[in-house]
């Protein structure tokens, strides 16, 4: 499991910059490349596409590691965000429609097998409560408004994208999402509060 | 208006967040998270209460070579300690060595009449839960060792094994080679020869690329074992 704690220290060795930083940044690489690349590749739905989008982000990782928030974020959260943005940012500059090339999780594929409701070792008790407070959030969404999130979360989906893979009007996937997003928030708000 | 006060700030968040805000709109949030900070503290609520973790099940091994061309791009090389830039020297010095062995065994090859150094095994080096297994031989003319693994073994990237001879008399550790495999075969020097005998030890360390830096064991020994005859 890859583990907060130590990508964390991986981040901040990297981001001296000085003697060591490369070893910290290669093992840095070794651990989370693969799963990075497994994002981008579900994203673009191309391999190679993929391949450049993990490059790119690593190389923006070596960069900006400086400026990495030890103290406020998880540490592979932000380079899942930086992999994220990136995807987008290719999806958006490429002119093609990816609907066609898409691979889409068998249908049986549900949240549980697109994501990890572990805890962090790191922060114990409170991530645990949280990751099943947001995996019974997302659980109980209308199904429509849930397979919206998800395909456009884990397939960097669009609203267009999403109307041509659901054969739906883009007003009704709209709608899916808003209402999906607006629904999770709320759980997760209503749930957070009853927590305490 | 500033983003901030946006009435669908939250609904912004999270159609950022999912990726569904695209073009000029997306663009323009992004510019509100550098300028506005509670537009980025916004996110980052958000960002840590309703965002699964991606699951490793989904993981793919990058292609090979994704690391070298990063690593050049970058100019890592510049970034690691000293004695790792020595790692230049060690492979001139494993060419060189690569040259030496080639002639070694090229010189009886074309010339006949010169016989092939008979191997014969002197040790048997074993991990400590006996399932690696390296046979160590020791050529009839005492001038090439030979190592070979029951299975392949071979170093990562970021790491070497390295051999050493554990004095019969005690003292300290001497390197006989750095590999990037276990299954190996080199030249030692006549000095070296003389102390593989009977109760010397052989032992391989794992040690960063390139090998000790100390000159002495630093990593773990991986497998041990004293020389029989």
């Amino acid at each position: 499991m890859l583990d907060d704690l130590k990508i964390k220290r991986l981040i901040l060795g990297t981001a001296l910059h000085g003697e060591g930083s490369a070893e910290a940044f290669e093992a840095l690489y070794r651990k989370c490349a693969p799963l990075l690349l497994g994002i981008a590749r579900r994203m673009v739905g191309r391999r190679e596409l993929a391949e450049e989008i993990v490059h790119d982000s690593f190389i923006r990782i070596w960069r900006s590691a400086g400026q990495f928030d030890a103290a406020s974020v998880q540490p592979l959260a932000w380079m899942v965000t930086i992999v994220r943005n990136r995807a987008i940012d290719v999806l958006e500059s490429h002119d093609v429609s990816r609907v066609d090339a898409l691979e889409v999780d068998a249908p049986g594929e549900g949240i549980d097998a697109l994501f990890d409701w572990a805890p962090d070792l790191e922060t114990g008790l409170d991530t645990e409560r949280r990751s099943r407070l947001l995996r019974d959030c997302l659980a109980g969404l209308h199904a429509a408004e849930r397979q919206s999130l998800v395909l456009a979360y884990a397939h960097g989906m669009s609203h267009s994208d999403l109307a041509a893979h659901l054969q739906k009007p883009l007003g009704t996937v709209k709608g899916w999402i808003r209402r999906g997003l607006a629904n999770l928030r709320e759980c997760v708000e209503r749930r957070t509060e009853a927590a305490r | 208006m500033k983003l901030a006060n946006h009435p669908r700030l939250d609904a912004l968040c999270g159609e950022y967040l999912l990726g569904t805000l695209r073009g000029p709109a997306r663009r323009r949030f992004q510019r509100a998270l550098g300028e506005e900070p509670q537009v980025a503290l916004r996110l980052r609520h958000w960002e840590r209460t309703s965002l699964p973790k991606h699951s490793e099940r989904i993981a793919i091994q990058p292609s090979r070579g994704a690391w070298t061309r990063l690593d050049r791009e970058l100019g890592l090389a510049r970034y690691r300690p000293r004695w790792f830039r020595r790692v230049g020297l060690w492979r001139a010095w494993a060419v060189a060595a690569t040259l030496a062995l080639l002639a070694a065994i090229a010189v009886p090859i074309l010339l006949p009449g010169l016989r092939t150094a008979e191997l014969v095994e002197i040790a048997r080096l074993e991990s400590a839960d006996k399932r690696e297994v390296l046979h160590a031989q020791l050529s009839s003319d005492r001038r090439t060792l030979r190592l070979r693994p029951i299975r392949p073994v071979i170093a990562g990237p970021t790491q070497s094994y390295e051999l050493w001879l554990l004095p019969a008399g005690g003292g300290a550790p001497v390197s006989l080679a750095v590999l990037g495999a276990l299954d190996a075969r080199f030249a030692i020097s006549p000095l070296q020869a003389e102390e593989l005998r009977p109760g010397a030890k052989l032992a391989v360390s794992v040690e960063p690329a390139g090998g000790s830096p100390t000159g002495a064991p630093t990593g773990p020994v991986i497998l041990v074992g004293e020389i029989a005859s």
